[in-house]
């Protein structure tokens, strides 16, 4: 250490800590016991839930089972069942919502007459709260009286109305529709952040090394995006894995299992079932899965940048 | 002379003591004076007719209720969070569906010691007193009943040229297919089939009247033997949506309240609906086919019968108010107060059934001059009687319901779907019975 940071240090007092360090420990502390008591202690109490299993209908019986929760949870063939369906929804919502996202930024990044106002527009999805959402998908997909099949009947694409959410195999593509829309804003901003970062001495060297548009969004634009893409993906990936609003509006898993994913599981494990020991255990495969997706989507985009 | 101090920190925080452990002293001495309130939990109906029964009864007692109330989508569980974390809680509504559950854990007390409230049981219908009694001992006094009706659209009936509703499901089929070829309805038949707590309810219905069951009498799965007619009743929904086109293929998304509303439109000329919805659908403000629609006993199956399901709410008393003998007393006299007679007549069923319409469960309701009068404007009140009559509790009532309903009511939706055939989903619904009776 130089001799002007040492002498830059506060004095230490006899207990070992400058005035300043047991000034900044005792302002802090009342956030941090905050913070044990409504993040970490929860954290913490819900991993030791799982080691037991817990049954709220059968309160006499509590037994410690260590990691038997765990075993029962990745025996379980609805479970795989349920993760492939969050894979599938997952996959299908994040690459939607990074293509439109992306297509609206690089619209917004022009210059046009209306573009204040439709950056405006954009942002209502945004703003709405994933319960309305949810309901306003509701109406528009009924097979009885929803706007969807009211607006194809009108249009003559359909000649009676289509059933939509009560199709097993429409079911997943239609609720992954109705998390895009609400997703897309979000995901737009953080890319057009990213756009705006861009130096225009970039595409002044591209254009005088004769790159057309095409070459100048692969070859400038998309890689200076790189960064902007990983946190969309991380964000989303998360998001659409954890997904439980419109599930649960929608089709409470249904029709038959066509939308049980991992996140209505744990939801039902844990508030229908009342399994708070089966619940904990799932709660945390998914955490942890979603904490190494992102883990791992960084790792990579990281080493590409 | 006097002059004035002015009020310094120190007299200030001795006169605050001083006056906080007064007031401490008062409010306990108030406590030990007034006796506890009897804790009553419903979910969140009728509010104000129960408030003002609850007000007619403390007049009358000089007892004090403290009611409190939650949404019936969350009524299950935040009971049991209260029962589990201690909250005082003396009466409740309870469901039949949730009573092995809840006597099981030990938060229902029964109630055979009150010779005062089981001196009714003579005159409410058996499956309402089956339905409240467990292992032997019964666990409540009615609240509400009803049962799973067969409703048809007579106008849109008379219009096909049927003079009368059909009394099986061969010709439910036949006279939809009917009403179909005439361009009357695109789906003649509304079963709500969305997995939700109704569901068990309108298989329910259905399964009885093809003379089927879930469950023998030993509690073991017979819902996968294709004699017992749990198969030919999926078998006649499957085929109802695929082969005759006369249910929609939406009815595993159609809710009962969406179909109400489907049916009031004039979509459908036959529909299963729970029997307390006939008043609304023959009242003009609240249905287009208002007049029109009757009510026919439960089409049979081949080896059935006009047999439903019922089911049966009931007020229900804990351990809590059970264990000190004047709580209990008083308890006692608020179960009978709303479950039994108040002031010698059946009060508050009377009042809940011109409030809400909802069913009763005592047989001597259906010949009170003022109940059939208000019945008859909108229903035929003794087939009203005789259908309650044949209804039967669910066969599926133990522990494990909730559990195995879920996976039994995405089976059952997976077959109608056709991404698998009945006999395939009855036998996984039949096994998650077995490993679920397993586990116990």
């Amino acid at each position: 250490m130089s001799a002007i940071a040492r002498s830059a240090r506060p004095p230490r007092t006899g207990l070992g800590a400058s005035y300043d360090e047991r000034s900044a420990f005792v302002l802090i502390l009342p956030l941090a016991g905050v913070l044990l008591a409504v993040a970490v202690f929860p954290i913490l109490y819900s991993f030791y839930v799982s080691l037991f299993s817990l049954k709220l209908t059968r309160p006499q019986r509590v037994p410690f089972v260590w990691f038997d929760n765990y075993a029962a949870v990745f025996a379980d063939p609805q479970f795989w069942d349920a993760v492939q369906r969050t894979v599938a929804f997952s996959v299908i919502a994040v690459v939607a919502i990074s293509v439109l996202a992306l297509l609206v930024a690089l619209l917004l990044n022009e210059d046009f007459p209306g573009r204040r106002v439709l950056s405006a527009v954009l942002l209502i999805p945004w703003a709405i709260p994933y319960v309305a959402n949810a309901l306003m998908w509701k109406w528009i997909y009924d097979s009885n009286y929803g706007a969807l099949n009211g607006l194809l009947y009108q249009l003559d694409f359909i000649n009676s109305y289509m059933v939509w959410l009560g199709d097993a195999d429409k079911t997943l593509p239609l609720i992954a529709n109705a998390f895009v829309w609400k997703e897309v804003p979000l995901a737009t901003i953080l890319l057009l952040v990213g756009l705006k970062t861009i130096p225009s001495d970039l595409y002044a060297a591209a254009k005088v090394d004769g790159a057309n548009i095409v070459q100048r969004l692969f070859h400038v634009t998309l890689p200076a995006l790189a960064p902007s893409f990983a946190l969309v993906i991380v964000y989303e990936t998360m998001m659409a894995i954890r997904h439980f609003d419109l599930f649960f509006i929608l089709t409470e898993g249904g029709p038959g299992n066509a939308s049980d994913v991992v996140a209505w599981r744990v939801y039902v494990e844990t508030f229908r079932n009342l399994s708070f020991g089966t619940g904990a255990a799932m709660s945390y495969i998914l955490a942890l899965t979603t904490l190494a997706l992102s883990y791992i989507v960084l790792r990579t985009l990281a080493r590409r940048i | 002379m006097t002059h004035f101090s002015p009020l310094n920190r120190r007299s200030f925080l001795k006169t605050s003591a001083s006056g906080l452990v007064a007031a401490t002293a008062i409010g306990r001495s108030r406590q030990a004076f007034a006796a506890e309130p009897i804790h009553f939990a419903t979910w969140s109906a009728a509010v104000d007719t129960v408030k003002s029964h609850i007000a007619a009864f403390e007049a009358k007692t000089g007892l004090k209720v403290e009611y409190s109330n939650a949404p019936f989508a969350q009524y299950r569980e935040t009971m049991i969070t209260k029962f589990v974390g201690k909250a005082p809680v003396d009466m409740m509504w309870v469901s039949d569906s949730w009573l092995p559950e809840w006597a099981d854990a030990g938060w229902l007390a029964p109630i055979d010691q009150y010779k005062n409230l089981t001196a009714y049981n003579a005159d409410v219908d058996d499956f309402c007193n089956a339905s409240m009694t467990y292992k032997g001992k019964q666990y409540g006094l009615t609240y509400y009943t009803d049962y799973m009706a067969f409703l048809y659209n007579a106008d849109l009936l008379q219009k096909a040229g049927f003079s009368a509703p059909p009394s099986s499901w061969a010709e439910v089929a036949e006279q939809a297919k009917a009403i179909k070829a005439k361009g009357l309805s695109q789906y003649p038949v509304m079963i709500a089939l969305a997995q939700e707590s109704w569901l068990i309810e309108f298989i329910s219905a259905m399964l009885f009247s093809h003379g089927g069951r879930f469950t023998d009498d030993h509690g073991d799965a017979v819902m996968q033997d294709p004699t017992t007619g749990a198969v030919s009743t999926l078998k006649w929904l499957v085929d109802a949506v695929h082969k005759d086109k006369i249910l929609s293929p939406s009815c595993v998304e159609t809710g009962e309240l969406a179909g109400l509303k489907t049916f009031s439109s004039g979509q459908h000329a036959f529909a299963l609906i729970p029997k307390y919805r006939l008043r609304t659908l023959n009242d003009p403000k609240q249905s287009q086919i208002a007049g029109h629609v009757k009510l026919a006993l439960m089409p049979k199956g081949d080896k059935g019968s006009h047999a439903t399901v019922g089911w049966m709410r009931f007020y229900g008393m804990t351990p809590r108010a059970q264990a000190d003998a004047t709580r209990a007393a008083d308890t006692v006299k608020l179960i009978e107060w709303f479950g039994g007679k108040a002031d010698g007549d059946y009060r508050f069923q009377k009042l809940l059934f011109k409030d809400i319409g909802a069913g009763f469960g005592v047989k001597s309701l259906f010949k009170d001059p003022e109940m059939r009068a208000i019945y008859a404007t909108y229903g035929d009140v003794d087939l009203i009687g005789q259908q309650q009559s044949l209804a039967r509790k669910k066969d599926v009532v133990t522990t494990w319901f909730g559990e195995w309903n879920d996976v039994n009511g995405a089976a059952w939706q997976q077959a109608i779907l056709g991404k698998t055939s009945p006999e395939q989903a009855l036998k996984a619904s039949a096994d998650k019975w077995t490993a679920l009776k397993k586990q116990g």
